[in-house]
């Protein structure tokens, strides 16, 4: 069976670099060094959501508020740089992140403790915080020349030439990696996910772990806010709407199974990229913008079929022949 | 010997009510050190709510528990674990995604100094519980590619883990095969050896009276007799259980069979099964006996058309039947009745008439409307015959005991007017009364013309039951016998592929 869960990710690294190989052949520009690069920055956030977003997926739930919380932090911290310019950047990243964890927890109770069902909650959620956007900032934007030169600095550094936000995504990835396949934590979310009444006979609280499990969503949610704030240089009402779908999606081009209690963090992150090569590479073969979201539906469409055929039980061998 | 002055657990007048039931009124249960007790009674008697009051998942109303003369509070499934009280339930709580290591060691990680989860060391003890268990299961293998009776073994791995002092066996033997279950027992001998107490839940009684030391039996929700197993015998633990006694477990009409009326010949599916051949007569009652897993449901799902055959024919009236889905075999008056009934016999949140109307909700409706009366009274009609306990025509199938269950599902099928029954373990994990009702039940319906396939685990019930058995082994068919003309040696030579 591992090789089978192994498999499933190596198909999708194939079809990333053979994705990759096609686009460098119709145009040789996707290729060069700088521009893959940038690629991967501009999906390192998308990275992290969708690993942010595994965590909730893998207790058979989804966080739907993630773009509107991200839109949230972000907005409300920017709006403190501009009053507050002298303060440093690590204060507002982790306000931004603080911002964020609060409204996971707010969406974990809710589900937890008054027994709304997850979709409910977190859809009510995603108006309401993106709602609270407009009412903090008057329906106004933070422009760029507004934010202090600390708060969008941190972003343009680079390390071995690749971006702050790549190396930020590297990072989320190891301790995610670490956080569910060497903590009794993340073991027992797939537990309570695999098998939720299982799970309440060996002892783990689903409450405590929904709440948690949200609130590390929100965590990251909030992380985003401070980076997809500082990398565009603009808080605005609208950042980031419809990214929750976007996330989603990569979670299960990922492998990552609705059904709970199924899913790897590389292949997560296989996912995400996957989705972000897509994102890039349709603009960079001139593929005309009415084509895009049909291309980019199809493809994920495809890898999901993909990863319910290698995830298929086949019938048990009885009779040898 | 050792001299215990206290019982390893004793309950005292626990009592626990449910809106409008009283599951366990004032039941008194103790449990020897190193002993096998079984704990038995008809379904809805009150077994499960006892378990689930040790393992914490129920608090008693009235009553307290001891463990080794210490008055103890069970709040919840942590704390029973935390008192050394590990429970191996029937249904699944296990994670079939997840390796078989990490199943056993669930909620209970090794973890290093660094407070990481420790692979390797559970790898290691894992190697050395399934060793010390005498049982082939890699540590890397999913659940979900493990036989029923490997699952066992490794719930019993995971009590094991917990160093538990009690284990609870719930109806640990319902889908083992013979082998499997002899194995089972050695491996529960070794546990009382090993100082534990075994409560042991089971509807078989022949194997309660061999493996285990004392009994209590519980109807509606009271106690009736605790003693010791050396003091009764099996015709008065089922008195016990049922409060009457049932004369004739197996009560077989003698009906005259007739011609040949269904076959099949040859059927081949790749991996599955092969050279199948048989045939079945008008007011037959076939027998299909083999080990869980040796193909037996695999050919009557591949019949019934839930799945294909590569090669073969089945013949039905002399004519060649083209069965490519369920709705074709229905058609023809073919019927099978899952072994899952839970699963794939009915619907629990539908109403128990819904449930015995879904498969001919065709036929009693016009212009796509239904004919609500046709609906009822078709229900009704089965509701008497079968003698299924319904409180009212709108209650919900799954708040049915196991039997009415079984009942609603068989009503459900014989409102397709069907001439072949195909029964999948049709009494398994149901209370006496209602499966010697199931198999008085199979004699009129032989009686009154139809002919019976009927897969089974349980021996006597073969014997008792059926005309001819077909023995299968591996996908193949080992023999057709007599029933009239051969001995449970015999089968069960033949079932283990001698």
């Amino acid at each position: 069976m591992m090789n089978l869960i192994k498999n499933r990710d190596f198909i999708l690294f194939s079809i990333i670099i053979f994705g990759v190989i096609l686009v460098g052949i119709a145009n040789p520009y996707f290729v060069k060094p700088s521009s893959l690069s940038d690629v991967l920055t501009d999906t390192s956030i998308l990275i992290i959501l969708a690993l942010s977003q595994m965590i909730v997926i893998l207790i058979r739930a989804i966080d739907l508020s993630v773009a509107s919380n991200l839109a949230l932090s972000g907005m409300l911290i920017s709006l403190l740089s501009t009053v507050y310019p002298e303060l440093p950047v690590v204060f507002f990243i982790i306000l931004s992140c603080l911002i964020g964890t609060f409204l996971g927890v707010l969406n974990g109770v809710s589900i937890a403790i008054l027994k709304v069902p997850f979709i409910v909650t977190t859809l009510g959620t995603l108006s309401i915080y993106r709602g609270l956007i407009y009412f903090v900032s008057d329906g106004k934007q933070v422009y760029s020349h507004e934010f202090s030169e600390s708060f969008l600095a941190l972003i343009h550094y680079k390390f071995l030439s690749l971006s702050f936000l790549f190396w930020v995504a590297v990072f989320v990835f190891v301790v995610m990696y670490i956080l569910l396949n060497h903590t009794r934590f993340g073991r027992n979310l797939y537990s309570l996910g695999g098998n939720p009444d299982a799970a309440k006979y060996i002892g783990i609280n689903e409450n405590k772990y929904v709440i948690l499990a949200y609130s590390i969503s929100g965590f990251f949610a909030g992380l985003c806010g401070y980076l997809w704030v500082a990398r565009y240089s603009v808080a605005s009402t609208q950042i980031a709407i419809g990214f929750e779908l976007t996330v989603i999606s990569a979670c299960v081009v990922g492998g990552i199974s609705v059904m709970g209690g199924v899913g790897t963090v590389v292949g997560c992150t296989l996912g995400a990229l996957l989705i972000g090569l897509i994102r890039n590479a349709l603009p960079a073969v001139d593929i005309s913008q009415f084509w895009q979201l049909a291309i980019s539906g199809a493809i994920i469409l495809i890898a999901i079929i993909i990863n319910t055929k290698t995830e298929q039980r086949k019938d048990k061998t009885i009779m040898v022949e | 010997m050792v001299v215990c002055l206290f019982m390893k657990l004793e309950l005292k007048k626990i009592s626990k009510f449910f809106p409008g039931i009283k599951a366990l009124q004032s039941v008194d249960f103790s449990l020897k050190q190193n002993s096998i007790h079984a704990l038995l009674g008809e379904n809805g008697a009150g077994k499960s709510t006892l378990v689930k009051i040790l393992c914490g998942v129920y608090q008693p109303d009235e009553g307290s528990i001891h463990l080794d003369g210490q008055k103890e509070v069970i709040q919840d499934p942590t704390a029973s674990l935390n008192l050394g009280i590990s429970a191996i339930h029937q249904e699944s709580v296990m994670f079939d995604e997840l390796s078989v290591m990490e199943n056993i060691f669930i909620g209970n990680h090794i973890t290093k100094s660094n407070r990481l989860v420790d692979w390797t060391s559970m790898e290691k003890k894992t190697i050395e519980l399934l060793g010390n268990l005498e049982a082939d299961i890699k540590p890397e293998e999913k659940i979900k590619d493990l036989s029923i009776a490997q699952r066992h073994i490794v719930q019993i791995s995971r009590s094991l883990v917990h160093d538990a002092d009690i284990v609870i066996m719930d109806e640990p033997t319902a889908s083992l095969s013979q082998k499997e279950i002899d194995e089972l027992y050695v491996i529960i001998r070794n546990l009382k050896k090993q100082n534990k107490s075994i409560i042991f839940i089971s509807h078989k009684l022949d194997e309660v009276l061999e493996i285990c030391d004392e009994f209590t039996v519980l109807r509606d929700g009271e106690l009736i007799k605790t003693d010791l197993i050396s003091n009764t015998n099996k015709d008065q633990l089922v008195t016990y259980m049922a409060g009457r006694e049932i004369s004739q477990i197996f009560p077989k009409k003698h009906v005259k069979i007739e011609d040949e009326i269904f076959s099949v010949k040859n059927l081949y599916k790749k991996t599955q099964f092969k050279n199948i051949n048989f045939n079945l007569r008008k007011k037959e009652i076939l027998g299909f006996y083999g080990l869980v897993g040796s193909g037996r449901t695999e050919v009557m799902k591949t019949i019934f058309g839930i799945n294909k055959f590569d090669e073969g024919e089945v013949n039905f009236k002399n004519k060649n039947l083209n069965i490519t889905k369920p709705k074709d075999a229905i058609k023809n008056g073919i019927v099978y009745l899952s072994e899952e009934r839970q699963n794939l016999g009915m619907t629990g949140l539908m109403s128990v008439k819904d449930n015995i109307n879904m498969a001919i909700m065709d036929k009693n409706s016009q212009y796509l409307i239904l004919d609500k009366l046709k609906d009822l009274q078709n229900a009704s009609e089965l509701q008497e015959k079968l003698n299924i306990k319904v409180s009212y025509w709108s209650q919900l199938a799954q708040s049915l005991s196991g039997g009415n269950q079984q009942k609603t599902v068989i009503a459900k099928w014989l409102s397709t007017k069907p001439e072949v029954l195909i029964l999948d373990e049709p009494t398994k994990g149901i209370d006496v009364r209602s499966k010697s009702a199931v198999h008085e039940f199979m004699g009129e319906l032989v009686d009154s013309g139809m002919s019976i396939i009927m897969i089974s685990s349980e021996l006597p019930e073969i014997l008792g039951m059926c005309d001819r058995v077909v023995v299968m082994y591996k996908g193949l068919i080992k023999n057709i016998l007599e029933v009239s003309n051969t001995s449970s040696e015999e089968i069960v030579k033949l079932a283990s592929g001698e």
